[in-house]
C-alpha cells in the first residue's frame, strides 16, 4: 500500500534556486549585453512557473563584494502588488535587483580599490544550501531542490576553500549544481561543482539563443533526467588552489595530517599546526 | 492519490476528444494553454518548452535522438499525450517519416503567455464598489459548507434542514449517475453514488465536473465553452470580487450552479454584483496535475475495530454510517464500530474494502495520520477477509465439450486449450472439458482441422 500523502507533490514538481551573476566588472567588459541576458532569462524563469503551479524559484544575485535574495516566487508579497501577471511579478525582481547592484557598488567603494573581477560564488551557494536546507526542514513533503548557477565572471581562486565546502555539503544532501557558464573560458569551480553533485555543466556556444539553451538543458526536472539525453562533461579541470597564495596550480605539497594545500614548502602546515620534515631535495643540499 | 488522477485524467481525455476546430478555438486562450500543459506528463511538458520556439517541422527521429533508452516508453506516451490532445501536430511525408510541429495557435498562446504575461478577461472590482469581501477564512468555510451541503443531499435528501435551492439542472446530473429513482420511492444512490462519496474533494469535484458537462452537452450547451470558462475560471484570484457584468449570459447561467457547489460565491452589491471564485475553483487547475491540498483528517480507527471521528459534520456521520454502525454521537465525535453487518451493508452497496480503507487513511487524524500504518492492520486485513468472503466464487464463461470421437482427439484438444491458457477443467476417463469462451474459436478450430 502507498501512503496516500506522498502523492502530494508530482515528480517533477522543482525548486529552482538560481544565483545570478551581476558583477559589473565582467558584464562592462563583456560583448552580450546584461539587459538581453536577463529578458532571457526571465522568459526561462516564467516557464519554469508554468510547468506546474508547485514549482518555486528563489533568485539570488551574486555582485562581487556581497548577495543577496532578490526575488521568492512562494512569497506572497508578489502577489499583493496591484498589478495582476507575470510580467509584474518581475517588475519586483528588476526593482531588487537594482537595489542590489547599488547597494553592491556601495560595499565595494569602501574597500581598497584592487580590481576584483570575479563574483562571489561561495556565498551565493552557501545562501542557496542555507534555504534548501530550511525547505528539507520545513516538514517531509517539499519540492526537489536544484541549484542553478548563471555565471559569467572567472573564478576567484581566493574562493577555493569556500567553494569546495559548499559542492561537498551539496552533495551531502544530495542538490544537484546545475551551471551555465556564459564567459568565454570554462570555470573550472562550475566543473567541479556539478560534477561533483551530479548536475549539469554547459557552456552555450551561441548567447543569441540562450532561452533556447536554458529551456533544453537546464528546465529539465529532476525526475525527467534519468529518461533524458543531456550534455555530459567533456573534460572536468580538477586543479586546486592552494591555501597559502590562493593560485590555482597542477602540482603542490599537501598536508599528511589535514589534506591542506600548498605550492610551495613550508615548515609547519598552516591549516592544522603538523610540523614536517624536510622534504628530499632541501635535505640533499 | 490514483483517483484524482483518473478522473482529471479522464476530463483530459474529454478535451482531446473535441474535434480539431473547437480546440483550436480553445487554444486562443492562453490560460487553458496553461490548465493543458500542467496537466501533461512531465516528459511531455518539457517537449513543449523545448518546440516553443522552434517554427520548423521536427522529425519523429529527431525527437527520439533527445531521450535515452530507459525512456523511450515514457517518450511515447508523451508523444501520444501531445498528438492527441492537437498540442503536437503530426505530419507524415513521402517517405513515410513522421515530423512533428507545435499547434501554432498553442504556440502563439504559449509565448505570448511567456512573454507578455496573461491578462484575465475581467479585472477584480475596486475594493471601495465592493464594501465587504469575506476574508479567506471565511470563504473557505463558505465553499466547504456549500460542497458538504451539497453531498448531504445526495446522501440523505430528507436531513437537509434548509431547504436548498440546487437549479434542476444540477439534480440532474446526479440523477443520470449518481442516483436512481424508482417510481414513488425515495432515490436511492447508486454504486458510482456511493464511490463518489469515499473520495476526497478534488476528485469528487473532477468526477462532477465531469458529468455536469457531459449532461450540458446533452441539453445542447457547448461543451467546449464551458471547459474553457471553468479552466479560466481556475486562474482567478481567489476572495477578490469580478462584475458578474462582465460574464456572457451563458457563462451567467453556469455561475448560479458553481455557487450552489461553493465553486464561486456570489454577492449583490446596491448596483452591481459580483462572484468571487473560492479555494475550489482556483484548484481545479492544480488537482489537474494530482496534487491537490489535503485537509485535516478526524477519523481514528483503533485494533478492537472502533471508529471515532472528531467532526461535526453530519456529512461525515452520513459517511460512516455507510460501512460502520454509529453507536453514539456527541457534540464532536462520532463513535461507531466496524462490524461483518455493516460492512456487508456497504458490499452490498456497491463499495469496495480497499475504497473504505482508503478513505480512512485518507482522513485519519492527525495524531494517528503520523503512524505506519495510519489504520491498524488487523482491521485491514479482516476487511479485506470479509469482502472476499463474499467473492468464494468466480464466474467464467466457459464452453463444454464432450463426445469426443477418439481419446487422441481428446487429448489434442486439451492440449490446445492448455496451449491458449484456457483449460478450466478437463476428465479424461469420460472425455469431457470446459474451455474459456475466449478459447473456444481455436479450439474449434483445432477440432476441424483434426477431421
Amino acid at each position: 500500500m502507498t501512503s496516500a500523502p506522498s502523492k502530494l507533490y508530482a515528480d517533477d514538481v522543482s525548486l529552482l534556486v538560481v544565483s545570478l551573476d551581476t558583477n559589473p566588472f565582467f558584464w562592462s567588459t563583456f560583448s552580450f549585453p546584461f539587459s538581453e541576458f536577463i529578458s532571457h532569462v526571465l522568459a526561462f524563469f516564467n516557464s519554469i512557473l508554468l510547468l506546474s503551479q508547485l514549482n518555486q524559484i528563489v533568485v539570488i544575485a551574486t555582485g562581487c563584494n556581497s548577495c543577496s535574495y532578490i526575488y521568492d516566487s512562494s512569497s506572497d508579497s508578489n502577489h499583493s502588488s496591484e498589478a495582476v501577471g507575470m510580467p509584474a511579478l518581475y517588475s519586483n525582481l528588476l526593482q531588487k535587483l537594482e537595489e542590489f547592484v547599488a547597494k553592491d557598488e556601495q560595499l565595494g567603494k569602501a574597500q581598497t580599490p584592487g580590481a576584483i573581477a570575479s563574483s562571489l560564488l561561495s556565498g551565493s551557494l552557501s545562501m542557496a544550501l542555507c534555504y534548501i536546507q530550511r525547505i528539507f526542514r520545513s516538514g517531509p513533503l517539499h519540492p526537489q531542490p536544484r541549484i542553478l548557477c548563471l555565471q559569467g565572471s572567472p573564478d576567484g581562486p581566493e574562493q577555493y576553500v569556500a567553494v569546495m565546502n559548499a559542492i561537498f555539503s551539496a552533495q551531502r544532501s544530495t542538490v544537484p549544481i546545475d551551471s551555465c557558464f556564459i564567459g568565454s573560458n570554462n570555470s573550472a569551480f562550475l566543473q567541479q561543482a556539478s560534477y561533483i553533485t551530479g548536475g549539469i555543466y554547459y557552456r552555450p556556444p551561441q548567447l543569441d539563443g540562450l532561452f533556447q539553451y536554458l529551456s533544453m538543458v537546464f528546465a529539465t526536472d529532476l525526475h525527467s533526467r534519468a529518461f533524458l539525453r543531456l550534455p555530459k562533461s567533456v573534460g572536468v579541470d580538477f586543479r586546486a588552489s592552494c591555501f597559502c597564495h590562493k593560485q590555482t596550480i597542477d602540482m603542490g605539497y599537501v598536508c599528511s595530517v589535514c589534506l591542506s594545500i600548498f605550492c610551495e614548502h613550508h615548515q609547519k602546515c598552516s591549516t592544522c599546526g603538523s610540523v614536517f620534515g624536510q622534504s628530499q631535495s632541501a635535505a640533499n643540499l | 492519490m490514483p483517483e484524482v488522477r483518473i478522473i482529471a485524467k479522464n476530463f483530459m481525455d474529454m478535451v482531446a476528444s473535441m474535434p480539431a476546430m473547437k480546440l483550436d478555438n480553445l487554444y486562443e486562450n492562453g490560460f487553458i494553454c496553461e490548465a493543458i500543459l500542467r496537466s501533461l506528463p512531465p516528459l511531455a511538458k518539457k517537449y513543449v518548452l523545448q518546440m516553443l520556439y522552434i517554427d520548423a517541422q521536427v522529425t519523429a527521429k529527431s525527437l527520439e535522438e533527445w531521450v535515452l533508452p530507459d525512456g523511450t516508453s515514457k517518450h511515447r506516451v508523451a508523444i501520444d499525450r501531445l498528438v492527441q490532445l492537437r498540442v503536437f501536430i503530426e505530419t507524415v511525408d513521402r517517405k513515410s517519416e513522421k515530423s512533428y510541429k507545435l499547434n501554432p495557435t498553442f504556440q502563439r498562446s504559449l509565448q505570448n503567455l511567456l512573454i507578455i504575461g496573461g491578462t484575465l478577461p475581467r479585472e477584480p472590482m475596486p475594493s471601495n464598489i465592493t464594501v465587504r469581501l469575506p476574508t479567506l477564512e471565511d470563504l473557505e468555510a463558505y465553499a466547504l459548507e456549500q460542497w458538504e451541503r451539497f453531498l448531504l443531499r445526495l446522501i440523505s435528501p430528507n436531513q437537509v434542514e434548509r431547504p436548498s435551492n440546487i437549479s434542476s439542472s444540477l439534480m440532474k446530473v446526479f440523477q443520470r449517475q449518481l442516483m436512481i429513482q424508482r417510481d414513488k420511492e425515495a432515490p436511492r444512490l447508486t454504486e458510482s453514488g456511493f464511490q463518489f462519496l469515499l473520495m476526497d474533494t478534488n476528485a469528487q469535484l473532477w468526477y462532477f465536473i465531469r458529468e455536469y458537462i457531459s449532461n450540458s452537452e446533452a441539453r445542447g450547451v457547448d461543451a467546449a465553452e464551458l471547459i474553457s470558462f471553468l479552466l479560466e475560471l481556475s486562474f482567478h484570484v481567489i476572495g477578490e470580487a469580478y462584475n458578474v457584468n462582465t460574464l456572457t449570459d451563458f457563462q451567467r447561467n453556469i455561475i448560479k450552479d458553481l455557487a450552489d457547489l461553493g465553486l464561486v460565491k456570489l454577492q449583490q452589491g446596491r448596483k452591481e454584483s459580483w462572484f468571487i471564485p473560492t479555494k475550489l475553483a482556483t484548484n481545479l487547475s492544480v488537482s489537474l496535475a494530482d496534487s491537490s491540498c489535503r485537509k485535516q483528517g478526524f477519523v481514528v480507527v483503533e485494533t478492537n475495530f472502533r471508529v471515532y471521528a472528531y467532526s461535526t459534520s453530519k456529512l461525515h456521520c452520513e459517511i460512516l454510517r455507510l460501512f460502520s454502525s454509529v453507536e453514539y454521537q456527541l457534540p464532536n465525535l462520532i463513535v461507531g464500530g466496524i462490524t461483518k453487518e455493516s460492512l456487508y451493508n456497504a458490499f452490498e452497496n456497491g463499495i469496495t474494502a480497499e475504497q473504505i480503507i482508503s478513505f480512512l487513511q485518507q482522513n485519519a487524524h492527525p495524531r494517528v495520520a503520523e503512524r505506519m500504518p495510519s489504520v491498524p492492520e488487523n482491521v485491514t486485513d479482516q476487511m479485506r477477509l470479509w469482502e472476499s468472503d463474499l467473492n468464494r466464487v468466480e464466474m467464467t464463461e466457459a464452453y463444454f465439450y464432450d463426445e469426443f470421437p477418439s481419446r487422441d482427439a481428446f487429448e489434442g484438444a486439451c492440449d490446445c486449450a492448455r496451449e491458449w491458457n484456457g483449460l478450466l477443467w478437463e476428465d479424461s476417463k469420460k472425455m469431457h472439458m470446459v474451455v474459456k469462451m475466449e478459447v473456444h474459436p481455436y479450439v474449434r478450430d483445432y477440432l476441424r482441422r483434426q477431421k
